[in-house]
C-alpha cells in the first residue's frame, strides 16, 4: 500500500463514519427500530446512498472514464444463510 | 456558509443528506480502486475485522492461517486497505459526535435499551459481545455486511446483495419481534 492509498483510506473512512454518525446509525434505537418499522432511517440512508452511487458509477462507466469494480460473489445459500444469521445479531443488539 | 456550518453542527441530519454523503464516498472509493488499480479498495467494514484477526493469528499459528482456504482466497490476513478505512470510520464517527458536541463516554445506549433488557451493564456487555459474534459470523458466511455486501454489492446490482438483505430483514424482523414481543 502506498502512502496515497493509506491517505485515501483514512479520508474515505472519515467520510463514511461522519455520515453514519449524522444519520444516527451509531445508536441502538435507530438500528433496532428499522426492524420494528417505527423509524426507517437505516433504509432511507442506505437507499439514498445506493441511488447516488449507482448514478455516479454507471455514469462514469458509460462515459468510459472508469471500469466498474468487481461485484461481490453470488452463492445463493451462503448469501441468504449469512444474511439470516447476520440479522439476528444486528436486530438483537443494534449494531 | 453560516448555514452550512450550522448544519454540520447538528446532531442528526436528514438520512437522505447523510445518504448522499455516503453515496459520494462510495463513488470516490470506486474511482480510487481504478486509479490505484487495486481491487482490494472497496467499501466494507466486516472484512477488516477478519483481516485483523487473521493478521494477529499469524503470530501464534502461522501454519493454520497459511493453510486456511478462507484467509487465502476470501480475506487476506493483516493490515488491508479496509483496515485503514475502518480506522478512518472510527475517527469520522468521533468527529461527527464532536462536531455536534454530543461526544461522551457512555455505559448504555441513551434510548430503549434499558426498556428492553434492563439496567444491568453486565447484561449489556454480554449480549453485545454475543450479538457481535453472531453478526460477524453471518457476515463471514455471506461474504460481507451491510456495507461491503448490501451497499457496495447493491450499487453494482449484485444478486448477492439482495439475497443478503432479504435474509437480514427476515431474521431481523423476527428477532425484534421476540425482543419487543409486548411492545412491537
Amino acid at each position: 500500500m502506498s502512502v496515497a492509498e493509506i491517505m485515501a483510506g483514512l479520508v474515505f473512512g472519515i467520510g463514511f463514519g461522519f455520515a453514519l454518525n449524522k444519520a444516527g446509525l451509531t445508536k441502538y434505537h435507530k438500528i433496532v427500530n428499522v426492524f420494528r418499522f417505527t423509524d426507517l432511517a437505516v433504509l432511507k440512508f442506505m437507499m439514498t446512498a445506493l441511488i447516488v452511487a449507482m448514478a455516479g458509477l454507471f455514469g462514469l462507466d458509460a462515459l468510459g472514464l472508469m471500469t466498474l469494480p468487481t461485484p461481490p460473489e453470488t452463492y445463493v445459500v451462503g448469501n441468504l444463510l449469512g444474511g439470516l444469521i447476520f440479522g439476528v445479531g444486528m436486530a438483537g443488539v443494534g449494531i | 456558509m453560516k448555514r452550512i456550518i450550522a448544519y454540520l453542527q447538528k446532531e442528526e441530519w436528514s438520512p437522505y443528506v447523510a445518504g448522499i454523503l455516503l453515496g459520494l464516498v462510495a463513488i470516490l472509493i470506486a474511482v480510487a480502486s481504478n486509479v490505484f488499480g487495486d481491487p482490494g479498495i472497496a467499501l466494507g467494514a466486516s472484512g477488516a475485522f477478519e483481516s485483523l484477526f487473521g493478521g494477529l493469528t499469524q503470530w501464534i499459528a502461522s501454519d493454520w492461517v497459511a493453510k486456511s482456504v478462507y484467509f487465502r482466497a476470501v480475506r487476506l490476513p493483516g493490515i488491508t486497505w479496509e483496515v485503514v478505512m475502518l480506522l478512518g470510520v472510527l475517527i469520522g464517527g468521533a468527529l461527527g459526535a464532536i462536531s455536534s458536541r454530543t461526544w461522551k463516554l457512555r455505559w448504555m445506549p441513551e434510548k430503549q435499551w434499558t426498556g428492553a433488557f434492563g439496567q444491568s451493564r453486565i447484561t449489556r456487555w454480554v449480549l453485545v459481545f454475543i450479538g457481535a459474534i453472531i453478526l460477524e459470523y453471518g457476515a463471514g458466511i455471506a461474504g460481507g455486511c451491510t456495507s461491503g455486501l448490501a451497499i457496495w454489492g447493491g450499487l453494482q446490482l449484485a444478486l448477492a446483495a439482495f439475497l443478503f438483505m432479504g435474509g437480514m430483514f427476515a431474521s431481523g424482523i423476527l428477532t425484534a419481534l421476540i425482543v419487543y414481543r409486548r411492545k412491537y
